[in-house]
């Protein structure tokens, strides 16, 4: 009973790859812009290429693929869900039926976006954890900081907005931990969560998330003192321990990704969509 | 209802960069009704050993059987046998949830489909036996028990399950010396009264050598020692190499023999070392 093995979103692993060395606002732009090429794929062949490009990044940090991976197994169901919806719910008039159950239609084009729609949460789940798997936290939020600092013109706590970002990342796995000892101490008290009908398998889940709320806000709590105990007051006039600076890496990784969002936007344009 | 580990494996977050090892063939076996204290540093797996006891945590390798049933059997009724071996985990906030202290004591027996009035009987049986008062604190507010009310609740919602065997983790950490001491109290009358299997997990000593008969020192994840509470406190060099301290109590007569005293070694608690101090003034042994 393992809760806190499959998460990998907001874990960092220290490596000594030139991805790890990257600053973290070169990572930070490529992973924008990655996700916005993603919001724009609309066919396989530019799939095929993105896929490519990502396997690399995997391959170049270092991180083994199943671990890369491994985070996608909890998601598993609401994937599944979001295929069959599209499935059955999309369609354009000139859809061809592929087959008719009771009230439910499937067509081509609802397969096609069931698959899109599927392989753009996938993706958009790995690239952003190759960020967090690749970025220790000090200097994910570092990053961020740096590069919202132009809007606290306008008015945007960029610090503050930054380091509740990176408390609420860092806590998604202190929660699975707790919630870990949680359900150990349920099942310790007879708790079969595996066995019963929807109803109650729905009905076991209070008495487990009734105590990690409380113990979030408790912790939450904690931390605030401890915040202010050392004299936290948000951004104004804070300074950095490690300052950034961007070196002939990042040169070179800002260079792959010109070419690369070249090559997609190329694509995108090239192979007509089908819907 | 004997509990036998064999050749005992385990890995931590197995498969993932993070993998660690935690337990190295560990084989040991407790017999019904001892009382065992399991002593280590922190990080040394004890408790991911004690969580094997009640299949919360299943054999990768090696096995573990408890009263003949095997954890790794795929058809092995795992709820009931929690229902036999009780696990009390160091911070009560993880167990308790209900809002109330009664409505919390009776969750174990509903899940054991007992009926309303035998479930009202065991709460205010448990209850009696952990020393909380039955019509004080049946209604009583969780969030309003003190830090040894708490404890005393969790160890009363786990012993209505009825369990014979009960693994203790660590439950006298962060209490104040009475709070520690009304704790300690139920544990023994458990022991005695009720002869149920204790396991009791401790970073203290002084309550180890006070109450167990026979203590397993796990040192990062072997069994390091495996014998009878005096034998353990014998060997002082071998207890620190590991990062284990003496009882206090060991503390001072080891002092009081190098003074001149002539006291037996492994002394493990006040009565024994106030007897034997009383024994070698009466002789006249000493001379200051």
């Amino acid at each position: 009973m393992e809760l806190t093995k499959n998460i990998t979103l907001g874990i960092y692993l220290p490596g000594e790859t030139s991805i790890h060395r990257l600053d973290p606002r070169t990572k930070i732009i490529a992973t924008t812009l990655l996700i916005i090429l993603l919001l724009f794929i609309r066919s396989y062949e530019a799939y095929g290429v993105f896929f490519i490009f990502t396997a690399a990044i995997i391959y170049f940090a270092g991180i083994p693929p199943r671990f890369a991976l491994c985070g996608l197994k909890p998601m598993l169901p609401v994937l599944i869900l979001m295929w069959v919806f599209q499935l059955f719910l999309y369609s354009t008039p000139d859809a061809e039926v592929l087959f008719s159950w009771f009230i439910f239609t499937a067509t081509d084009t609802g397969l096609h976006m069931g698959n899109m729609i599927t392989l753009r949460v996938l993706f958009l789940f790995t690239v952003t954890t190759m960020l967090t798997l690749t970025t220790s936290i000090v200097s994910l939020t570092d990053g961020l900081e740096s590069l919202l600092n132009p809007l606290r013109k306008i008015g945007l706590p960029s610090q503050e907005l930054v380091m509740t970002m990176v408390i609420a990342l860092r806590f998604v796995l202190i929660l699975a931990e707790e919630l870990d000892k949680i359900v150990k101490a349920q099942m310790a008290r007879g708790v079969a969560f595996d066995r019963g009908n929807f109803i109650q398998k729905t009905r076991k889940i209070f008495p487990v998330f009734l105590p990690l709320f409380i113990n979030a806000f408790k912790r939450a709590e904690e931390l605030i003192v401890a915040m202010e105990a050392r004299s936290y007051s948000g951004g104004k006039g804070r300074t950095k321990m490690k300052t950034l600076h961007m070196g002939r890496v990042d040169l070179a990784a800002g260079g792959i990704m010109i070419l690369y969002a070249a090559l997609m936007v190329f694509i995108l344009f090239s192979v007509s969509p089908r819907i | 209802m004997p509990i036998e580990v064999t050749e005992l494996c385990h890995s931590y977050k197995k498969g993932t960069p993070f993998e660690k090892k935690v337990l190295h063939d560990i084989s040991l076996r407790i017999e019904d009704g001892e009382f065992i204290g399991l002593i280590g540093p922190t990080q040394s797996g004890k408790t991911t050993l004690a969580q094997h006891f009640n299949a919360l945590f299943v054999p990768q390798q090696g096995r573990v059987t408890v009263n003949g049933c095997d954890t790794t059997d795929k058809k092995a009724d795992l709820i009931s046998l929690r229902h036999e071996v009780g696990y009390v985990f160091q911070n009560p906030d993880y167990q308790l949830f209900a809002p109330t202290v009664g409505e919390d004591i009776a969750f174990g027996p509903i899940n054991q489909n007992l009926k309303p009035a035998e479930v009202e009987n065991r709460v205010e049986e448990v209850m009696a036996q952990v020393g909380l008062d039955y019509n004080n604190f049946y209604n009583r507010d969780i969030f309003a028990l003190s830090g040894g009310q708490k404890r005393r609740a969790a160890i009363a919602g786990v012993l209505a399950c009825k369990p014979r065997i009960l693994v203790l983790d660590d439950i006298t950490a962060g209490l104040d010396p009475r709070g520690r001491e009304e704790i300690l109290e139920v544990v023994r009358k458990l022991h005695c009264n009720e002869k149920i299997t204790i396991i009791f997990i401790s970073n203290s000593m002084d309550e180890v050598a006070e109450l167990a008969e026979r203590i397993i020192v796990v040192d990062r994840g072997r069994v390091a020692f495996n014998s009878a509470t005096r034998e353990v406190f014998r060997q002082s060099a071998r207890l620190k190499a590991i990062g284990l301290e003496l009882p206090e109590i060991m503390t001072i007569t080891d002092r009081l023999s190098s003074c001149g005293y002539n006291l037996p070694d492994a002394i493990l608690n006040l009565e024994e070392a106030l007897q034997s101090i009383a024994e070698n003034l009466q002789k006249g042994q000493v001379s200051d």
